[in-house]
């Protein structure tokens, strides 16, 4: 509709679909232009649509690299090398092509740049044509735009002029249209339309990527931890710049009588500075949040409580370690905690549950203590509950068994503009689609004996318009047939 | 109310299944008759074949949509039954959502058939429809705990619902771009017309882009509540984009020339893959969207 509605002839009853692409008119002149109108044209939209639905199809079928391995070339090839059976030859292309990590590769960070350029391009080139067709329509048209537009009709009825406007008139009523007539000659030109606002769906939809995308980078802003693990009646600092520090007071999980986990539950509070400012049980699907932070139950296992004095009696650390790793024969459960001061550090296994150790009996613990970087342990011992080792001067305990409540920590800046944009996307979306836009023009003339009513519209790509149409004059038609009973 | 559900189940299948043989027997003896002018117009005796032939094809018709009505009514019930016995909305696993898939294909089918008096298109999607009850049938049905994190059963609920509409109407836009496609620019006789076709197919776009929208969105709610992050490039999640892709193309392409018609038909094809591909994903890539019924 764009062209012709800008050039104010709306007479030409012109295939309205060649409006849209914008591409008929105007004489390239320079490259702006030429850039622009590839950005605007719908062609430039639905190739990088498509693109990007390739890219993504992509990302399901082949395998994608761990986020967490990107920025570690060793762990990189290491993964390269375990899907190399997988992919044979084509491991080697499918990596140079950033084919393993599409959604960070160029083509797809280029697909979305490009893609967002072309729907702002597009929403700002129609925006001003949408304002003015919904704020001050082209309320008269041509003759041969009544004769020649895509859906016309023609009616004479043995009525006055004024029987057949209240006919129309009336049809457009009960379809919620809105009219605006005016005099033309002795003809009365009416312009009706309905849902005139609607159109600014698409704008709204279009824009609402900008918004979830603009999001989705200031994201990037914030952090993402995954294996956040604290051990009951301990305390871990969330770093990431923030002076967080989350304590599980309580951690409680239950189970189906088929051994499929029911519910968990982490009972959590949350310091700012050292001082309370959050507290919580949280469970799957219910997270803890401050601010933009937040707490979501992802993993729990088992903890042992260990405290380390010197020589003195001091503490040097007291604190749950988390059991967060399994021996690679999956029968241990091993945790670490480092004491910097005394650059040691010390490895605490269990036996993983379920499983039965001869050397670690039920109620004890084993400890590894490695001196800096050293690969050899100072010293291996399986202690008893409550009963202190001495290794490299201090006294270790093994104080009791816990569990540990395994926690995903983030922050994400970007989510309220996400959450706007979906907003945006859904409504946009329902708005041009459950309010479809329509607009029709119509002339009533008197004729010799009568009246004739002329009504003609653009159909653009909306079918459902032409049986809207076809409905509207059929009651156009009834209202003008005195009806019998009326006249008996 | 288990054994209900299954009954039900058995009986919704069972009458699309005779829906579909009413449809296509109908459809048969309307083509007989009309490859019959010359008999037809030959003497009394083939006027009376063709008169008979086309009434009892329309009877078989008849039938055909009130037996699809019977079978949508079942299929209603066996989900009804299921909710009441599991105490949540069907749509756990995938038996759950793949006799919801083929009620919300058959629900879509018959408003359009109601609208566009338009049978031949069930011969398309009454068998979309019945294959997924016949996978359903090789998936275990027994009612399973919820894992936590399916727990919430709000999100979940409405976003399986959603899904449902939005997939029961790209199956009939598969189904009238199926038609569209196999006869040429001009049509075919005895199918329909490839104008109310690309007509039909647009409307189920209609409605099914809006509602797949929101399917995803609901999602990345969902995702952010149990995981702390709306979007993680979980397989499921990328398939359902690349689905939306490329219904949000068909609905570009349908206004740029050189591609509505044929091309914008062939999207279709394409875009019901694609949500094959998401529905059936589970198969193919390991996600975190963990179905009861697989593992
Ligand atoms: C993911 C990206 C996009 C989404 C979700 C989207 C969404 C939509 C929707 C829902 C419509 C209404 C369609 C209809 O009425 O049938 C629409 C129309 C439109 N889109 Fe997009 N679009 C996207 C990208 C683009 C791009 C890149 C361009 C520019 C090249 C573009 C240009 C247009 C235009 C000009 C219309 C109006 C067509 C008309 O008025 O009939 N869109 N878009």
């Amino acid at each position: 509709m764009s062209q012709t509605a800008r050039t104010g002839t709306l007479q030409a009853a012109q295939d309205p679909l060649d409006d849209i692409e914008g591409e008929l008119s105007l004489p390239v002149t320079d490259l702006a232009d030429r850039l622009w109108h590839l950005f605007i044209s719908m062609r430039t939209g639905l190739a990088l649509l498509l693109f990007l639905a390739a890219l993504a199809l992509v990302g399901t079928l082949v395998a994608q690299a761990p986020p967490g391995i990107a920025g570690d070339p060793a762990a990189y090839q290491g993964w390269l090398e375990a899907i190399r059976p997988r992919f044979g030859g084509w491991t080697g292309i499918l990596d140079a092509l950033g084919l393993f990590s599409v959604f960070n590769s160029i083509w797809f960070k280029g697909g979305v740049v490009l893609l967002s350029t072309s729907i702002l391009a597009c929403s700002i080139n129609r925006s001003p044509l949408l304002w003015r067709q919904a704020t001050r329509p082209r309320t008269t048209v041509s003759e041969s735009f009544l004769e020649h537009a895509p859906l016309a009709e023609l009616l004479d009825a043995a009525t006055t002029p004024e029987v057949a406007r209240a006919a129309l008139q009336r049809a457009l009523a009960h379809r919620g249209y809105r009219t605006i007539e005016s005099a033309d000659g002795e003809a009365v030109a009416l312009y009706a339309d309905r849902f005139r606002w609607a159109p600014f769906g698409t704008v709204i939809a279009h824009l609402s990527l900008i918004f979830i995308l603009a999001g989705a980078v200031l994201g990037q802003a914030g952090f993402r931890v995954e294996d956040l693990a604290v051990a009951v009646g301990s305390k871990v600092a969330i770093g990431n710049g923030t002076n967080l520090e989350i304590e599980a007071v309580s951690f409680s999980d239950s189970y189906y009588d088929d051994g499929r986990p029911a519910d968990y539950a982490s009972h959590l509070v949350l310091y700012e500075n050292g001082v309370q400012v959050a507290e919580r049980t949280i469970r799957v699907n219910d997270p803890l949040r401050y601010g933009d932070v937040s707490f979501f139950q992802s993993f729990y296992g088992p903890a042992a409580d260990v405290r380390v004095t010197d020589s003195s009696g001091a503490f040097v650390y007291e604190s749950g370690v988390p059991l967060l790793w399994r021996s690679n024969d999956d029968t241990k459960a091993i945790g670490r905690f480092a004491l910097p001061s005394q650059n040691l550090v010390v490895y605490v296994i269990g036996v993983a549950s379920g499983r039965v150790d001869p050397a670690i009996r039920p109620g004890q613990m084993q400890l590894e203590v490695y001196q800096g970087t050293a690969s050899t342990p100072t010293a291996i011992e399986v202690v008893d509950q409550g009963q202190p080792v001495t290794v490299a001067g201090l006294d270790f305990t093994f104080l009791r068994e816990r569990q540990f409540t395994g926690l995903i920590a983030s922050r994400d800046p970007g989510a309220p503009l996400v959450w706007l944009g979906t907003l945006l996307l859904v409504g946009g979306v329902a708005l041009v689609f459950f309010f479809p836009a329509r607009r029709l023009w119509a002339r009533v003339r008197p004729i010799s004996g009568g009246a004739r009513i002329q009504v003609a519209a653009i159909t653009r790509h909306d079918v459902t318009f032409e049986a809207a149409f076809g409905s509207l004059i059929e009651d156009v038609r009834a209202g003008l047939d005195p009806a019998p009973s009326r006249e008996g | 109310m288990f054994k209900m559900s299954e009954y039900a189940f058995v009986a919704g299948l069972l009458a699309a299944g005779l829906a579909f043989a009413c449809y296509v027997a109908g459809m048969v003896l309307a083509r007989m008759q009309a490859n019959r002018p010359a008999l037809a117009g030959a003497g009394a005796g083939g006027g009376t074949i063709t008169v008979s032939g086309s009434r009892a094809a329309a009877t078989l018709a008849t039938y055909g949509t009130l037996i699809a009505w019977l079978a949508f009514v079942f299929l209603a019930a066996s989900l009804i039954f299921r909710t009441i016995h599991v105490g949540h909305g069907p749509f756990s696993n995938m038996y759950e959502f793949s006799v919801a898939f083929a009620w919300g294909a058959l629900g879509v089918y018959l408003y359009f058939e109601r609208r566009y008096h338009l049978r031949t298109l069930g011969l398309v999607v009454l068998p979309v429809t019945i294959g997924l009850l016949l996978y359903a049938t090789t998936i275990p049905s027994a009612a399973e705990p919820l894992v936590p994190a399916l727990q919430n059963n709000l999100l979940l609920t409405v976003h399986v619902a959603v899904a449902i509409v939005a997939y029961g109407s790209f199956s009939v836009a598969f189904g009238a771009a199926l038609l569209y496609l196999i006869q040429p620019e001009t049509g075919r006789r005895g199918l329909p017309r490839p104008a109310i076709l690309d007509e039909i197919s647009y409307r189920a776009v209609v409605i099914g882009f809006p509602f797949l929208t929101l399917v995803i969105v609901l999602g990345a709610l969902w995702a952010e509540i149990a995981w702390g992050r709306y979007w993680g490039w979980d397989p499921k999640e990328t398939a359902s984009l690349v689905t939306w892709l490329i219904y949000g193309a068909y609905l570009h392409a349908r206004v740029v020339r050189a591609w509505h018609g044929r091309r914008a038909a062939w999207l279709l094809m394409f875009g019901f893959a694609a949500t094959l591909f998401t529905y059936f994903g589970n198969y193919f890539f390991g996600g975190l969207h963990a179905y009861a019924g697989l593992d």
